[in-house]
C-alpha cells in the first residue's frame, strides 16, 4: 500500500514542480522528485505510511508556496536584465495580479471553514471528472499506439439472413482483398489463440498470435531484434518460427540478446525464434506472448470466416470510400468464387464494412458507457461550482462593507471584480491541484474494480492531455462560480452599495432569486442522476433474477488442456480419467467435463446444419444453430433441466453411438417440437446424429443474449472429429457450502501427466459475476455519484433556506408577534422549500427523460422511461429536501418576537 | 570583527552549517541539516534548492565542477563553501552566540 502511496505523492509533488519558472525547475530542481521518491521510500520501510502522507504533504506544500515566490523573482530577474522591448506594462500587470493572489489568499486563509469546504466540494467535482476523463481519454481519445494508426481498419462481413450479423474473414476473402482491394495500402490476416508452451518450470497455456507476414507492413512496426516474417514463412510446411513480444522475451529469456536461434516448443511443434518485437508494442492487445506466421491457403474458397482482419487504406483514401468501395466489390464475389451463387448471397443479405481499427478495439457498448460515465461525473461537477456559487455569493455578501469601503475611497468595478475573480482562481487551483490528487488515486481504483476485460486498459494513463484538461475545468469552475458576484456587481450595485452604506437589510429579491435558481439547478441534475442510477440498479435485478437456465452455485471450474496433436479418443479418455478422480475426492457430488463453460458465451462451434428429415430446398437458406460438446453428467452437474428423452451417458460416447441433444428452443424451431429421434450434422462427411433428448433453454451465449437453438454432442464420437478436444473444463458440483482445493485438482492432473497446465479455475458464480461486472460497474458509479449529487444538492438547499430563514429573523418576529403559531411559521418556510424543489424536480425530470434514452445499450429489461425510478427518484428527493428543510424551519419558528425585534 | 546584527534566514543558515565540514550534494544537506537539529528543521526541495540557488547567487557556496563519481548520477551536484561563505556562517554564529549569551546572562539576572 505504502508503494502506491509514494507513486501518488510522487506524482503529485512532479505536477506541482511544472508549474515552477523553467529556468529555476531545470537549473536546481531536475534531481528533486527522484530525491523526494528516495526519502519518501526511506520513510515508509522505516516509519509507515504516516510518515510518508505526511513528508508528502509537507513537500508538496513546500513547492505550492514557492510557486508565487519564484515566478515573482523570474519576473524581476528578466526585467532587472533590462529587457527592452518585452514591455514592462506585462510585468506590472502580472505583478498587480500577484498581488491580488496574494491578497486573496491571506483573505482566505483568515476563513479557513468557507476556504476548506469551497476547496473540497471543488476537488471531489474535479477529481471524480478528472479521473473518467483520463480513461476516456486513454480508451476512447487517444490513437492507438501505431504509427499513423488513423489509417488502420478492420474489413467485415454481414449475413444477417442467416443469423450471422458480423462475420470476419475467410482464406478465400483475404485473397480476393489482396487481389482486388485497391483501396487498401495493405491487408493482413489474424487470429490468436492459446496454444500449449512448454520448456518453462511449469507447462504453461499462453496465447499466441497468428499473422500473415503482411502485418508489419499493415502496422508498420519493425522487430526490435531479428528479423520480420516473410511470405516464405508462411508457406505450408516451411520451417516453424516465431517472433517473441519484448515482454515475453525479457521474462522468459532474461532479455538475452542471443535468443535468436533459440527454440520453444508450442503445441508440441518445435519452433525457432527469429525476431524479438519492440518495447511497448501488442496487437491486438496485451494478450499474445509470441507471433507465429499465418498461413492462408491459396486455393482457400469462401467458407470458414474465422480470421480477423487488419488494413491500411491507401494514401488519400478516406473511411467512407472505402466502405462504399467494399460495398461495390461484393458484387464480384460469385466471379471469384465458382461455387458461390448471387442468390445465395441475396438471401443472406450479405453486405462489407469497413471499420475504424480504433472502434473495433474499443467496441460500441464500451464507448457508450464511458461517455455517459462521463456524462455523470460532469453533472457532479456543475453541481459541486453551483454550491461553490452559492457560498460565493454569501460571501460577497458578508463582505459588502468591506466593498462599500472600497468603493468610497474610489476603487472601480474593475479592482473589485479583480480581487473576486483572484479569490475564485486561488479556489479554483487549489480545488483543481486536490482533485487531481483524488484523480491519480481514482484511476487506479477505477482501473482496479472495473471491468477486467476493459480494452486498452494498461494505456490509461495520467498524460499531459490530462493535466491541461485539469487545468481547464478548474479555469472554468472558477469562472462558473466567480462570475455571480461579478454580475453581481456589474451596472449599478457599487453606487447601490455606496447608498445603502452596506447594511446587512438590503435583501434583493434578485438575489435570492439567483440563488433559488442555483439549487433549483443542483436538485434538477442531481434528479438525473437519481433516475439514472435507478435505471442501472433495475437493470441489474433485472439480470440478476434472470434464470440462466442452471444452478450455477457449488460448482468449481478447472480448465485442463492436452493442447492441440493429441488423437480425440486419447485427450477424452485423459479428461474423463481426471474427471474420475476428482468425482472420487471427498465432499464432491458429481464432475462433468465440457470445452466451454455456459454463460461464457465462447462459442466457435455451429453454423449451418442439415436435418435429416427436411432435405434443403434449392435456393434456400439452411437452418443455423450452435453446439458444445459435453461428457457424461452434464446435465447433472449443472442442473439444466431433461424435458423429454433421455440424458447422454457414458456409453454413447465410449461407444461412438451419434447421438444429441437439443434445447426447446432447437426442438420447436426447426424441429416441430418433435426432435427426440430426427437426424441433424454439421458437416457432411458425418453421418446424422439422432437427437435422443430435449433440455430446457440455458443461456449458454451470455447472459444478455437472446436465447438460441442450441444443441448438445457428446464429447467424442468414435471417429467424430466435431468437438475441439485440445481443452477441457471440469465442472466440479461440490455438496452445497463445501469447497475443494485447485491444488487438488492440480495434483491429480500433475500425477496423470506432469506436462499438463491448468488454464484457469473459477466458480461458476464468479463466471456469472464477470458477466454483470460491467452492468455493476456502471451501476456502482452512478449510485455514487447520485448520492454525491443528493448529499451536495441538500447542502445547497439547507444552506439557501437557513440563509433565507436567518434573514428574515426580523420579519418572522413581528409575525409571531402579531399571532402566527409556530405551524404557520414552519409552513412558510416550507413552502418557499417546497417552490425550489418543484422546479428543481420538474427540470430534473424533464432532462431524466430526454438524457436516460442514451443508455439505451446499457439497460436489460427495463424501459429508458421505467415509471418505477422515474416516480422512486423524485420521492427521494422531495424527501431529501424535507430533511434539509426540517432544521432551518424549526429554528425559524422559534423565533421569539423579542429577540428578533431586539437584534435590530 | 563585530557580529552583523542582520540575520541570516534559517535555512540559509543551516545549508551552510552543514556545508562547513566539507563538500555536499542536496540530499545529503537535506539529511544533514535534519541530523544536526535532531528532526526539528526539514528542508523540503523547492525551499532547498531555491535557498541553494540563492546562496550560490551570493557568493556563499559554489557547485563543484568535474567531480565526477562514475557510480553516481551525474546530475547530482556538489556544493562547497566559498570564503565568503565561511564568513557569513561565522558571522551568523557569532551573531547567535552574543544572543544567547546575553538570554543567559538575562535569565541568571531575573532567575537571581
Amino acid at each position: 500500500m505504502t508503494d502506491g502511496l509514494v507513486r501518488t505523492w510522487t506524482g503529485a509533488f512532479r505536477a506541482l514542480l511544472r508549474l515552477l519558472p523553467e529556468a529555476f525547475r531545470h537549473e536546481w530542481l531536475s534531481r528533486a522528485d527522484a530525491e523526494l521518491e528516495e526519502l519518501l521510500e526511506r520513510l515508509a520501510a522505516e516509519r509507515g505510511w504516516w510518515a510518508v502522507t505526511w513528508a508528502g504533504w509537507c513537500a508538496c506544500w513546500d513547492v505550492a508556496r514557492a510557486i508565487p515566490r519564484e515566478w515573482q523573482a523570474a519576473l524581476r530577474r528578466r526585467h532587472g536584465r533590462g529587457a527592452r522591448g518585452g514591455g514592462p506594462g506585462m510585468g506590472e500587470g502580472i505583478m498587480n495580479w500577484l498581488r491580488e493572489l496574494r491578497l486573496a489568499a491571506r483573505g482566505l486563509l483568515k476563513r479557513p471553514g468557507y476556504a476548506a469546504t469551497a476547496s473540497l466540494t471543488l476537488s471531489l467535482g474535479i477529481g471524480a471528472t478528472v479521473a473518467i476523463f483520463t480513461v476516456v481519454n486513454g480508451v476512447l481519445l487517444r490513437p492507438l499506439p501505431y504509427p499513423d494508426s488513423d489509417g488502420l481498419v478492420v474489413l467485415e462481413h454481414h449475413a444477417p439472413g442467416l443469423n450471422l450479423p458480423t462475420l470476419n474473414n475467410s482464406p478465400g476473402t483475404l485473397r480476393f482483398y489482396w487481389q482486388e482491394g485497391d483501396f487498401l495500402e495493405s491487408l493482413a490476416g489474424y487470429g490468436s489463440g492459446e496454444r500449449n508452451l512448454i520448456g518453462g518450470e511449469r507447462p504453461e497455456r499462453v496465447e499466441i498470435l497468428a499473422a500473415t507476414p503482411s502485418i508489419f507492413q499493415v502496422l508498420r512496426v519493425q522487430p526490435a531484434l531479428g528479423r520480420p516474417f516473410n511470405e516464405a514463412d508462411a508457406e505450408e510446411g516451411a520451417p516453424p518460427v516465431a517472433i517473441l513480444t519484448h515482454q515475453a522475451w525479457t521474462t522468459r529469456f532474461g532479455g538475452d540478446p542471443g535468443v535468436l536461434g533459440r527454440t520453444l516448443e508450442i503445441d508440441g511443434t518445435v519452433t525457432e525464434v527469429v525476431g524479438v518485437l519492440p518495447q511497448g508494442f501488442a496487437f491486438p492487445d496485451q494478450g499474445p506472448m509470441a507471433m507465429v506466421p499465418l498461413h492462408v491457403d491459396p486455393e482457400g474458397t469462401f467458407g470458414q470466416f474465422g480470421t480477423q482482419s487488419v488494413a491500411r487504406l491507401a494514401p488519400g483514401v478516406t473511411l467512407e470510400q472505402a466502405d462504399r468501395r467494399i460495398g461495390e466489390l461484393q458484387a464480384r464475389f460469385p466471379d471469384f468464387f465458382p461455387n458461390l451463387e448471387q442468390t445465395f448471397l441475396d438471401q443472406a443479405g450479405w453486405s462489407a464494412s469497413v471499420k475504424s481499427l480504433q472502434t473495433h478495439v474499443v467496441g460500441d457498448a464500451v464507448a457508450s458507457t464511458l461517455w455517459i460515465v462521463l456524462g455523470t461525473v460532469a453533472f457532479v461537477f456543475l453541481i459541486a461550482c453551483a454550491n461553490v456559487a452559492n457560498l460565493f455569493l454569501v460571501r460577497a455578501e458578508s463582505r459588502q462593507k468591506e466593498l462599500a469601503i472600497r468603493a468610497a475611497m474610489g476603487a472601480g468595478y474593475g479592482s473589485i471584480a479583480s480581487g473576486f475573480l483572484a479569490e475564485a482562481m486561488l479556489l479554483g487551483a487549489v480545488g483543481g491541484l486536490a482533485g487531481m490528487m483524488l484523480a491519480w488515486g481514482g484511476v487506479d481504483l477505477l482501473l482496479a474494480s472495473g471491468p477486467q476485460d476493459l480494452p486498452r486498459m494498461h494505456e490509461v494513463a495520467v498524460d499531459g492531455a490530462t493535466l491541461a484538461f485539469a487545468g481547464l475545468l478548474s479555469v472554468l469552475a472558477a469562472l462558473l462560480f466567480g462570475a455571480f458576484p461579478l454580475v453581481r456587481y456589474a451596472g449599478g450595485a457599487l453606487a447601490s452599495l455606496l447608498r445603502d452604506g452596506g447594511r446587512a437589510n438590503t435583501v434583493g429579491r434578485e438575489r435570492h432569486r439567483t440563488r433559488n435558481a442555483l439549487v433549483a439547478g443542483q436538485l434538477a441534475l442531481a434528479l438525473i442522476l437519481v433516475v439514472g442510477s435507478g435505471l442501472m440498479f433495475r437493470s441489474f435485478q433485472a439480470m440478476r433474477s434472470l434464470d440462466p437456465g442452471f444452478d450455477p452455485d457449488d460448482i468449481l471450474t478447472v480448465g485442463v488442456s492436452l493442447g492441440d496433436g493429441v488423437p480425440n479418443a486419447e485427450a477424452a479418455a485423459f479428461y474423463q480419467q481426471v474427471a474420475d478422480r476428482v468425482a472420487a475426492l471427498p465432499g464432491v457430488t458429481s464432475v462433468a467435463l465440457t470445452p466451454s463453460l455456459p454463460a461464457e458465451g465462447n462459442y466457435t462451434n455451429g453454423g449451418s446444419f442439415r436435418i435429416e428429415s427436411k432435405p434443403r430446398e434449392e435456393g434456400t437458406l439452411p437452418p443455423v444453430a450452435m453446439y458444445k460438446a459435453i461428457g457424461a453428467d452434464y446435465l447433472k452437474t449443472v442442473r439444466q433441466p431433461l424435458l423429454q428423452g433421455r440424458d447422454l451417458t457414458r456409453e454413447d460416447w465410449e461407444s461412438g453411438t451419434p447421438v444429441a441433444l437439443v434445447n426447446q428452443t432447437f426442438a420447436d424451431r426447426y424441429l416441430d417440437g418433435d426432435a427426440i429421434g430426427q437426424g441433424i450434422k454439421w458437416d457432411e462427411e458425418h453421418a446424422f446424429a439422432t437427437v435422443v433428448g430435449v433440455v430446457a433453454d440455458a443461456r449458454e451465449r451470455g447472459l444478455r443474449e437472446d436465447i438460441e437453438p442450441f444443441a448438445y454432442l457428446p464429447m467424442v464420437v468414435g471417429d467424430w472429429g466435431y468437438p475441439e478436444m485440445d481443452r477441457a473444463m471440469v465442472m466440479v458440483r461440490t455438496e452445497p457450502g463445501r469447497t475443494i482445493p485447485v491444488s487438488a485438482v492440480r495434483d491429480i492432473v500433475a500425477q496423470l501427466n506432469p506436462s499438463v497446465p491448468l488454464t484457469s479455475s473459477r466458480t461458476m458464480d464468479e463466471v456469472i459475476a464477470e458477466e454483470m461486472a460491467g452492468l455493476s460497474f456502471t451501476m456502482i458509479l452512478l449510485g455514487i455519484a447520485s448520492v454525491v449529487a443528493l448529499f451536495l444538492g441538500a447542502i445547497g438547499l439547507f444552506g439557501v433556506i437557513s440563509y433565507v430563514v436567518a434573514q428574515r429573523t426580523r420579519e418572522i418576529g413581528v409575525r409571531v408577534a402579531l399571532g402566527a403559531r409556530g405551524e404557520d411559521i414552519r409552513g412558510m418556510v416550507f413552502t418557499q422549500s417546497a417552490r425550489v424543489a418543484l422546479v428543481g424536480v420538474t427540470l430534473g425530470l424533464a432532462g431524466a427523460a430526454a438524457l436516460t434514452r442514451l443508455m439505451g445499450t446499457l439497460l436489460y429489461g427495463v424501459s429508458a422511461l421505467d415509471p418505477l425510478s422515474f416516480v422512486a427518484a423524485p420521492a427521494l428527493l422531495v424527501a431529501v429536501a424535507v430533511l434539509a428543510t426540517w432544521l432551518p424551519a424549526r429554528r425559524a419558528a422559534r423565533v421569539s418576537p423579542m429577540v428578533a425585534l431586539q437584534a435590530e | 570583527m563585530a557580529p552583523s546584527h542582520r540575520p541570516l534566514k534559517p535555512a540559509w543558515f543551516h545549508i551552510l552549517l552543514a556545508l562547513a565540514d566539507g563538500a555536499q550534494h542536496g540530499f545529503a544537506i537535506r539529511d544533514r541539516v535534519e541530523h544536526v537539529t535532531e528532526g526539528q528543521v526539514r528542508l523540503w526541495p523547492a525551499t532547498l534548492y531555491g535557498a541553494i540557488r540563492d546562496l550560490v547567487e551570493a557568493g556563499a557556496i559554489r557547485a563543484l565542477e568535474g567531480d565526477d563519481d562514475p557510480d553516481e548520477d551525474q546530475r547530482r551536484r556538489y556544493y562547497e563553501l566559498t570564503p565568503e561563505g565561511r564568513r557569513m556562517l561565522r558571522a551568523e554564529a557569532d551573531r547567535l552566540q552574543v544572543l544567547a549569551d546575553a538570554a543567559r546572562a538575562g535569565s541568571r539576572v531575573a532567575g537571581a
